[in-house]
């Protein structure tokens, strides 16, 4: 069940990484089908970064001398995880159903109070929730699973970005 | 970070690096060294910096580099007046506009001049959603000819009935009936704000809207956020924090109009949400020939509430 969350928080946020590399690329005024083929990119872009972690995963499980130990300190960590990326993930779908309500300034609300601050510290989220997560058994494994996990919720954005520039994806 | 402390004072580089001649148009070099120069005696390191990555040809700052750049910039800050829901804005507020121009009988098409449109997002707004009316003609004037290139294209690939025009919007062959603007008051400073208002003095022109940053204790920090998080730019983040920081007050807006033109009444628009003590990011300078202020006023239904006094 943790395992089934993260991987829906992660997509969910690898989609919103797709929207903000691709938002302020097109001066159309009509951009529904841009973005939401941007947002889709991201969410398979970020299902890459979730195979990559799930391979370290089930490498860091086979290597070990104690497996069903690891298996619970992973569990642990997911867990603990879940408590930072949440509540960070509710107040996106806050601001998310406020942009759906018919008003220039409840829409614009939802972005000055949620989607830009929450944009700005989702750096800080991110390494709040790993280095959470990791205290929660802080050992070898659980560093190097927090070190890879933040690598690719923190550089996926580049990397579509990185697609762009080589003109891979417009 | 080190865009919080940019000195007030000053031009923003997307007006440094270019320079047109005001009665030709025509585009005049700009010596980079120059550019440089001014913005370190202003004690403006950020925008040298900025101004020293620009490339140069002879000693004259690349003019395509620079406008590939201000393209960039606009496309960037399209981004944000979508976020804000601009284009809504301004219709919501040409639209009483409108009607207590066509309940008076006013010459049909009722033209609207969009002043420095830049790409013309607001008038490709308006127009792909329709919601001005048939007998509206939109129209987007700017110095910047890449600039109006852009807007064109954009236009022609969304097929949206609009004009753009290289061209100083008060010396139009046919003058508007209502002059709009986003985001350019605070360009000019005072005498030249004057100047501008001046300009609307002319017998065919019945309205004016003006949006622009309302300056706030809060503005600069909530512009340094929002230009960090959503620019790619530097010019773009330096000018977005600039323009917050260097924005007019309402009562210099009012008082400048009222006195450059004066056969207009006028008030600002916007400054509180829900009449909260929250201000609003845009503020909005709102002028009116006195015949249509009754219509005006009784088209406006509940948004009158977020008027000031209109006289």
């Amino acid at each position: 069940m943790i395992l089934l969350v993260l991987w829906a928080l992660a997509t969910v946020d690898a989609a919103f990484i797709g929207y903000r590399e691709a938002a302020g690329r097109s001066a159309l005024i009509n951009k529904r089908a841009y973005y939401r083929n941007a947002m889709t990119r991201g969410a398979l872009f970020g299902q890459i970064a979730v195979v990559i972690a799930g391979i370290t995963i089930t490498l860091l499980i086979l290597l070990s001398s104690e497996p069903a130990k690891l298996v619970d300190e992973l569990q642990a960590a997911g867990s603990r995880m879940l408590i930072v990326y949440v509540p960070y993930t509710l107040f996106i779908f806050l601001a998310v159903a406020l942009r759906a309500v018919p008003s220039v300034d409840l829409q614009s609300i939802a972005s000055v109070l949620i989607f830009g601050p929450f944009t700005f510290i989702r750096p800080i989220i991110v390494v709040a929730g790993v280095v959470w997560g990791f205290l929660a058994a802080p050992n070898l494994a659980t560093l190097l699973l927090g070190v890879i996990i933040l690598t690719l919720m923190l550089g996926l954005g580049r990397v579509i970005g990185k697609f762009r520039v080589n003109k891979i994806i417009s | 970070m080190r865009l919080l402390t940019i000195p007030r004072n000053g031009p923003e580089i997307s007006d440094a690096i270019i320079s047109f001649d005001p009665e030709t148009l025509e585009r005049k070099p700009v010596t980079k060294a120059e550019v440089i120069r001014e913005f370190i005696s202003l004690g403006n390191e950020t925008a040298a910096r900025i101004v020293e990555k620009i490339p140069e040809r002879g000693g004259t700052l690349d003019p395509d580099t620079v406008d590939r750049l201000l393209i960039t910039a606009h496309c960037e800050l399209q981004r944000m007046s979508e976020e804000f829901q601009h284009g809504q804005r301004v219709a919501e507020l040409l639209m009483p506009l409108l009607n207590a121009l066509r309940s008076s009988g006013i010459e049909k098409p009722i033209r609207i001049v969009d002043i420095g449109c830049g790409t013309g997002f607001v008038v490709r707004w308006l127009v792909a959603n329709g919601s001005l009316g048939k007998d509206v003609e939109l129209i987007g004037a700017d110095y910047n000819a890449a600039l109006i290139r852009e807007a064109k294209r954009l236009a022609e690939i969304e097929r949206l009935p609009c004009s753009f025009v290289v061209a100083n919007a008060f010396r139009l062959d046919h003058p508007a009936a209502i002059y709009i603007s986003t985001g350019i008051l605070h360009h000019f400073r005072g005498q030249g704000l004057i100047e501008l208002f001046k300009q609307h003095n002319r017998e065919e022109t019945r309205a004016f809207v003006h949006f622009d940053f309302q300056p706030s204790p809060l503005a600069p920090l909530g512009s340094w956020l929002f230009h960090a998080v959503r620019m790619r730019e530097p010019l773009s983040r330096h000018d977005g924090v600039l323009s917050a920081v260097r924005a007019h007050k309402s009562r210099d807006l009012l008082e400048a109009a009222k006195t450059a033109a004066p056969d207009f009444v006028s008030a600002i628009y916007g400054t509180r949400l829900w009449g909260l003590p929250i201000p609003r990011v845009f503020h909005t300078l709102v002028g009116i020939r006195p015949d249509y202020r009754k219509g005006f006023l009784e088209y406006m239904g509940n948004r009158i509430a977020s008027l000031g006094l209109m006289e």
